[in-house]
């Protein structure tokens, strides 16, 4: 009988563990929200290309990978998974995308890529766990001819393509046009994301090469920030403590990197008047910039950092597949690097409104980025991204 | 790997009646053997172009968690369960990694030399916390969990460091044929020059005994308190092992731990070894750990959802333990 309780009671607490650790990996991502709400899209129109001939031949088709190694359940994870699978479809060129999209560390991706390698596919598109890490599988995949096109970061096998965001100027736009809001002086509150994670760092190097301008700009706590880790409810409980310490009465400006709607909540419950806030393009701090009703009185601005990466590398890889010109950044830290340049939208000029009114997508999952598309490399429309079906799904 | 030591131990009496013994011993095993050989047999019809280099991915994948269960399994076979097992290999991971980075080849010996007598320290810790405060092994090791994690962000906050060569070559490539992966001949080796010696002596004894009954081990004369510190101990070293293995296939140290305390469970109970302690060996363990790990590819290769792959996954483990025990109950009655 004692057998039975303690199997059931490791059972139990294995159960917690797995569910602990799932929660820990989803958080460790960019800007993003972490959000546990399923994609949306079931009540919207799907709108698949007629043109898509799969199923019927492979002639001229290409089957393409895609790994993604974290956060899933986090909405710009969530999102570039399935803009990639939009553009797979749209393009109706690609018989298949193989997706593996879970939470793992650097080993379990370099095993997905190699099983990626194993399923004979033309390109892999993947977001890399690590820079370096992966570099042996890519390897090989480049050694049986296979494109490697790298997302959201780069890694530094020499052979594979790189597409992302520039964070660095991703963090020197918003935080130009915080420290002009406030006339070049006062003190700004620095809310970082997660500690060490490479779009972490590019945006405090940007965060910096702004404030070298602005010499009267004072950031609390420190010029290192205050680490976000990207997750919500950590966001929450940092905000939460700031505002009850009193320290948010001495600041006159917020810079957030991307944990942006949960700052604005905390400092609307607590009654308080808003300071300028700085954030990204997620759904749910564009519509509160939108919404002077709610939150009347709330000036910010939002800065894209789009998770259409997904479906902009299975448009990389299958322009490389074809054998066409891809315009590379000269300045990027590796050779091949389509570097993503964000755009900035505040609500206090009537271009800026105009703006984020333009992001706005029916149906989109507040916790996902807006900028669903990039020009020049994706294809499909709204509705296919939000629909996240790929070919034959 | 029973197996082995039965050949060896037995070889004087009948053959026929050997091969009997060994067979009624080992059933488990070999139902898995057959069970990966099925699979092979499957992933070959699925992806005719499956050959060497997927065996190769699927040796270097499967390294680190097999040593994790391993790990696992020294720990359950003493009546244990050691819940920071990925933490240890992630803290043993990034120290190696740490260490080794920027520094010679040779210098790089003495590190590997120095982190397995790391896991044994950091096993000995777990061990003799569980004998001597008496507070159950899974609340002590869940503790430990953390302690070893925050162990390894404080040696290496972000992903960083390095491998030295010959490490991460020990683990590429093939060896004599493009079938043979270096990595299985190094997990074989490794697994079976720690564990053999070990069941084959009267430590290895004393865990099964201690696993089987602690009571009656003691009244026969075992330490209990000995043997069961001593099997923590072994589930450190093969987590050193397995960080050592990560920083050799990655070629960095990563701080946060990996999924591999629930997959070496997993592979523990799929391998045969009763979670109750006492009962089964550690080669079931190791096969259980690469069939999980070709079923995820053959979901890849099937392109199945990612997440409903891991919902397969749990229900083939549930459903397998589920068919095992009526089997053992058929038995006992």
């Amino acid at each position: 009988m004692t057998k039975w309780i303690r199997t059931l009671a490791v059972m139990v607490v294995l159960a917690m563990l797995a569910v602990a650790c799932g929660d820990g990996t989803a958080d460790t991502t960019e800007g993003g929200a972490t959000d546990t709400t399923e994609a949306p899209g079931t009540d919207t129109t799907e709108a698949e290309s007629p043109d898509t001939t799969m199923g019927e031949d492979d002639g001229g088709m290409y089957r393409i990978g895609y790994s993604n190694g974290g956060g899933v359940g986090n909405g710009f994870r969530e999102e570039q998974v399935c803009t990639a699978k939009a553009e797979a479809l749209a393009s109706g060129e690609v018989s298949e995308l193989v997706t593996i999209h879970r939470n793992t560390d650097a080993a379990g991706q370099l095993s997905d890529i190699r099983d990626l390698i194993a399923a004979d596919v033309d390109a892999i598109v993947f977001n890399p766990n690590d820079p370096e890490a992966l570099n042996p599988a890519l390897e090989e995949a480049n050694e049986a001819g296979i494109i490697t096109v790298s997302v959201d970061a780069f890694v530094t096998n020499a052979d594979s393509y790189n597409l992302y965001n520039n964070q660095v100027d991703y963090a020197r736009l918003g935080a130009e046009w915080l420290f002009e809001q406030l006339g070049g002086e006062g003190t700004v509150y620095y809310m970082r994301g997660f500690a060490g994670h490479p779009a972490d760092d590019d945006r405090h190097i940007g965060f910096q090469q702004a404030l070298e301008s602005y010499p009267d700009i004072e950031v609390v706590p420190s010029i290192d920030g205050v680490h976000t880790g990207w997750d919500p409810a950590t966001t929450t409980q940092i905000m939460n403590d700031f505002v009850a310490s009193g320290q948010y009465a001495d600041i006159d400006g917020i810079w957030t990197s991307g944990m942006d709607s949960q700052v604005v909540d905390v400092i609307q419950q607590a009654n308080l008047d808003y300071v300028p806030i700085v954030g990204a393009d997620l759904g749910a701090f564009v519509a509160q910039l939108l919404d002077t009703d709610a939150y009347s009185g709330l000036e910010g601005a939002a800065v894209t950092n789009t998770a259409a990466v997904g479906g902009a590398g299975v448009n990389l890889a299958l322009k490389l597949l074809k054998g066409e010109d891809v315009n590379t950044a000269e300045d990027a830290p590796q050779p091949n690097t389509v570097l993503l340049t964000p755009v900035l939208a505040d609500n206090v000029t009537d271009d800026g409104n105009a703006t984020l009114e333009s992001w706005q997508v029916d149906g989109l999952d507040p916790l996902w980025p807006l900028g669903l598309q990039i020009e020049g490399f994706t294809t499909y429309t709204p509705e296919q991204a939000v629909a996240c079906a790929g070919p034959g799904e | 790997m029973n197996a082995a030591v039965g050949a060896a131990v037995e070889s004087r009496s009948s053959p026929l009646a050997t091969l009997g013994r060994l067979v009624r011993r080992n059933v488990w095993t070999l139902g898995l053997l057959v069970i990966l050989a099925l699979l092979l047999v499957a992933t070959k019809i699925i992806q005719p172009s499956y050959g060497p280099a997927g065996i190769q991915g699927l040796a270097i994948s499967v390294l680190p968690l097999a040593l994790a269960a391993a790990a696992q399994t020294s720990a359950v076979l003493a009546r244990g369960i050691d819940l920071s097992i990925g933490s240890m290999m992630a803290l043993t991971s990034v120290v190696s990694a740490r260490l080794m980075d920027d520094q010679t080849e040779g210098f790089a010996i003495l590190v590997v030399a120095g982190v397995l007598i790391l896991g044994l320290v950091i096993g000995a810790v777990n061990g003799a916390l569980v004998v001597f405060t008496r507070v159950p092994d899974i609340v002590v090791t869940l503790a430990m969990l953390f302690v070893w994690a925050g162990a390894a962000l404080l040696v290496l906050n972000t992903p960083g460091g390095g491998s030295a060569k010959w490490l991460s070559d020990l683990t590429r490539g093939p060896l004599f044929t493009d079938w043979l992966p270096q990595a299985a001949v190094l997990l074989v080796a490794v697994v079976a020059v720690i564990w053999i010696p070990i069941r084959r002596s009267r430590l290895g004894l004393s865990i099964y005994a201690v696993g089987s009954d602690p009571l009656a081990a003691f009244r026969s004369g075992v330490s209990v308190t000995r043997t069961k510190i001593f099997s923590y101990m072994l589930a450190g070293l093969f987590s050193a092992i397995g960080g050592l293995a990560l920083t050799a296939t990655t070629g960095i140290g990563t701080p946060v731990p990996g999924p591999y305390t629930l997959m070496s469970v997993a592979a523990v109970v799929l391998g045969g070894v009763s979670l109750a302690g006492g009962r089964g060996g550690i080669f079931g363990p190791v096969i259980a750990v690469i069939i999980l790990s070709l079923l995820r590819t053959d979901m890849t290769f099937l392109n199945v959802d990612t997440n409903l792959a891991t919902v397969a996954q749990g229900l083939i483990l549930v459903g397998v333990v589920m068919v095992g025990s009526l089997i053992q109950m058929r038995r006992e009655r």
